[in-house]
């Protein structure tokens, strides 16, 4: 057993000059098939050369032989330096946002997954925007690796669980099998996607029918390659976390909240399955046993591998079930401070967030506050919480000409949840920059309110109904004023969230913004977190 | 010819001795660069304290035991010289801020705070970094004592006075993963 991760990095692969001989023979059935086509139906050729079978004449075999090797090596170098640019585009990962506080804390546990394996290799960490859970590693010929980790998985993990999924991936990376997935990845998996987007186009352009052929047999041949991928590599990497962290209840634990989630299915392709904490492809094969389901499947099951875990660490399994209901109480524990405020008719209010406080026409730095109800009071300035809200307003920050769309206020830069939304002081509306959309929706703040429940339902329903008359009255849209964009002034367009979540929100296609009339913000996290459709009723 | 065997005899027991010795030189340099990477995490950490002390000590008046008890634990720690007197002061200094960090929590003002939540964030990252850091440096120590303890290696390293290096572990109290336990768990 190796003692350190410097050691692990020095052995490398044979299964890497495997791959490059299973790309060179594909190739050369190919470039065979291909050329004992010609002879046969190419009339004048056999009589030429006297033979029907190509295989008789070494001279073909060695033109075939060799066109095979060097499109194979084409094919290798170029998928191998391209892997990881290649899953960055398609999975739309970005760098770190230094300025967001769960990213920053992203940052500095990739800093110290470096240094706990010597400190020899420099990962990039990146964060791919969207609500599922799940992530990924990826290596090329470059040197280059990435670890990439969903906004979804971000925020439901806690720091621990965090670095140790991060541990994990780092593991894949240093010990080089990451490098061979990659690579199968790259040389086959890739053109999945591509393939669809082609599938689509062959009706109006019927010259794309090689290359669509070209791509399935790739795609097909990723199948076979998935064969080869052990599923133990998986329980390595796991290992490989837990002697890094040395705590393998915060491994289980993040699997347990990835098993039970949505892991991407249908947003991460199918040939990233490989590279994933946890396979986004639902199939029987990953949550069962046998030599056909190891040999069809690249994961274990993930209760089989949270079970490894937890017996590492001692405990029986009941404590992640123990975790998982406990979590409704914790999530009103205060992530946030709650505050009362004292308002001017004198009559205490609250508890209210920071957010909430900003709303409210007449809160100043001079408004008496208080933490708790009956405690002691103080002003808002001497909590040092206004700073944050008026120092928003006017001067600060360069957002001075970005005034609220109904009430004409300059926006103030309000913190929420680690990161920073532009917020009215009066009206509560607010403005998300859509990169941060994902996060702002992921990060949850709480269960969402009886009042907001109940307007989802009331305004999803209406939005469905009145849907349903303008496809039937076939009018494009409502007819009413735009709100204009607080950033460049323009007209924004009023849209659904999406057909999934039938709540209107205006987006600016220009500055890449999206504006939250009051409520509308809570009410679109409400109904993603509860996956309230029209109809539905909420657990 | 019994001369050829002796110089050939020669030339490979000076062969094997420069392949011994070249590997403790290995073995040494990384010891070292390992412990270059714990100093550069205690620097850090010794620049940080400051910050978090001035940046909290407004909201926590009650509290200046606490405070005083980081504060002079960082001065023992800046001060300390040699690697055992090191470890232990670092301990010490470790449980200061943990004790400083579990007050913090009884102030949920201070997580409005965006600049005092993220000297949290740097200094509970630095922590873990010193700790992944000692762990590094400690199994490269063993790697080394092995190699100069076990035969024939022992020869080399005597001829050439190698000397071990000394694990930096602070004694039992010490030894449990610092600050994983009380870093920032937002969910749960």
């Amino acid at each position: 057993m190796p003692l350190t991760f410097i050691d692990i990095e020095r052995q490398k692969s044979w299964r890497i000059s495997a791959l490059f001989l299973l790309l060179t023979a594909l190739y050369f059935v190919f470039a065979f098939v291909v050329v004992q086509l010609v002879v046969c139906f190419i009339p004048g050729f056999s009589a030429i050369h006297g033979s029907f079978l190509v295989v008789q004449d070494l001279k073909y075999l060695a033109v075939i032989g060799l066109s095979a090797l060097s499109i194979a090596s084409v094919h290798f170098l170029t998928s191998g330096l391209i892997a990881v640019r290649q899953v960055i585009e398609q999975t739309g990962a970005k760098d770190p946002d230094p300025e967001d506080g769960i990213h920053r804390q992203l940052m500095n546990i990739a800093e110290e997954i470096r240094i706990a394996s010597g400190g020899r290799k420099r990962i990039r960490c990146m964060v791919i925007p969207t609500l599922s859970a799940n992530a990924l590693a990826v290596a090329d010929l470059r040197g280059e690796a990435v670890i990439a980790i969903t906004e979804g998985l971000l925020s439901r993990l806690t720091r621990p669980q965090i670095e140790a999924v991060m541990a994990h991936e780092a593991y894949h990376v240093l010990s080089g099998d990451c490098l061979e997935t990659s690579l199968a990845t790259s040389f086959f998996g890739m053109y999945a996607s591509a393939l669809d987007r082609l599938k689509s186009e062959i009706a109006e352009e019927p010259r794309a029918w090689p290359i669509a052929a070209i791509f399935w047999v790739l795609v097909k041949f990723a199948t076979v390659v998935n064969m080869f991928i052990s599923r133990e590599r998986e329980y390595r990497a796991d290992a490989g976390a837990v002697r890094v962290t040395r705590n393998p209840l915060a491994l289980a634990e993040a699997l347990d909240i990835i098993g039970k989630r949505w892991s991407g299915t249908g947003l991460i392709s199918d040939g990233l399955e490989m590279l994933c904490i946890s396979g986004p492809r639902v199939s029987d094969h990953d949550e069962s046993e046998g030599w056909w389901d190891d040999l069809m499947s690249t994961h274990p099951p993930i209760g089989k591998r949270i079970a490894v875990l937890l017996g590492m660490a001692h405990v029986s399994a009941s404590i992640l079930a123990k975790k998982e209901t406990a979590k409704p109480a914790a999530q009103t524990d205060p992530a946030e401070p709650l505050y009362y405020a004292l308002d001017p008719d004198n009559v205490w209010l609250g508890p209210f967030r920071v957010a909430e406080l900003a709303a409210f026409p007449w809160f100043s730095p001079k408004t008496w506050m208080s933490t708790e109800a009956g405690g002691r009071a103080a002003r808002a300035s001497a909590l040092g919480i206004s700073d944050t809200l008026f120092g928003g307003r006017g001067q600060a920050e360069g957002h001075a000409d970005m005034s609220c769309p109904s009430c004409r206020q300059p926006l103030a830069m309000v913190p929420y949840e680690r990161t920073t939304i532009f917020q009215c002081a009066f009206c509560g509306g607010t403005l998300v920059e859509n990169d941060k959309l994902q996060r702002v929706l992921a990060r949850n703040e709480g269960d969402c309110s009886e009042r907001i429940i109940s307007l989802v339902r009331a305004v999803t329903a209406d939005n469905q109904r009145s849907l349903a008359i303008r496809r039937l009255r076939q009018l494009d849209r409502r007819k009413e004023p735009p709100t204009l964009c607080p950033k460049c002034g323009r007209s924004m367009f009023r849209a659904f969230y999406s057909y999934a979540y039938l709540l209107e929100i205006d987006k600016c296609g220009i500055c890449g913004v999206t504006w939250f009339d009051p409520d509308e913000l809570e009410m679109l996290r409400c109904i993603i977190e509860n996956r309230i459709t029209p109809g539905t009723s909420v657990s | 010819m019994a001369g050829l065997i002796l110089i050939a005899a020669i030339a490979l027991f000076s062969l094997w001795m420069v392949f011994i010795y070249n590997r403790l030189v290995r073995l040494r340099n990384d010891v070292g660069s390992a412990w270059s990477q714990i100093d550069v995490q205690l620097k850090r950490r010794h620049d940080l304290i400051p910050n978090l002390v001035a940046a909290v000590k407004g909201y926590m008046d009650f509290e200046r035991d606490t405070l005083e008890r980081v504060v002079s634990a960082r001065a023992a720690a800046a001060a300390a010289v040699g690697i055992h007197e090191k470890a232990v002061s670092e301990g010490r200094l470790t449980r200061a801020i943990d004790g400083l960090f579990m007050v913090m929590e009884n102030y949920p003002v201070l997580k409005s705070s965006e600049n005092v939540m993220h000297l949290q964030e740097e200094l509970v990252s630095t922590e873990n970094r010193i700790a992944f850091a000692r762990q590094f440096y400690n199994d490269l120590v063993a790697n080394l004592r092995t190699k100069l303890e076990v035969f024939p290696d022992t020869i080399i390293a005597s001829l050439f006075s190698f000397r071990s290096a000394e694990y930096f572990s602070a004694g039992e109290e010490d030894m449990a993963l610092p600050s994983a336990g009380l870093s920032m768990r937002r969910n749960d």
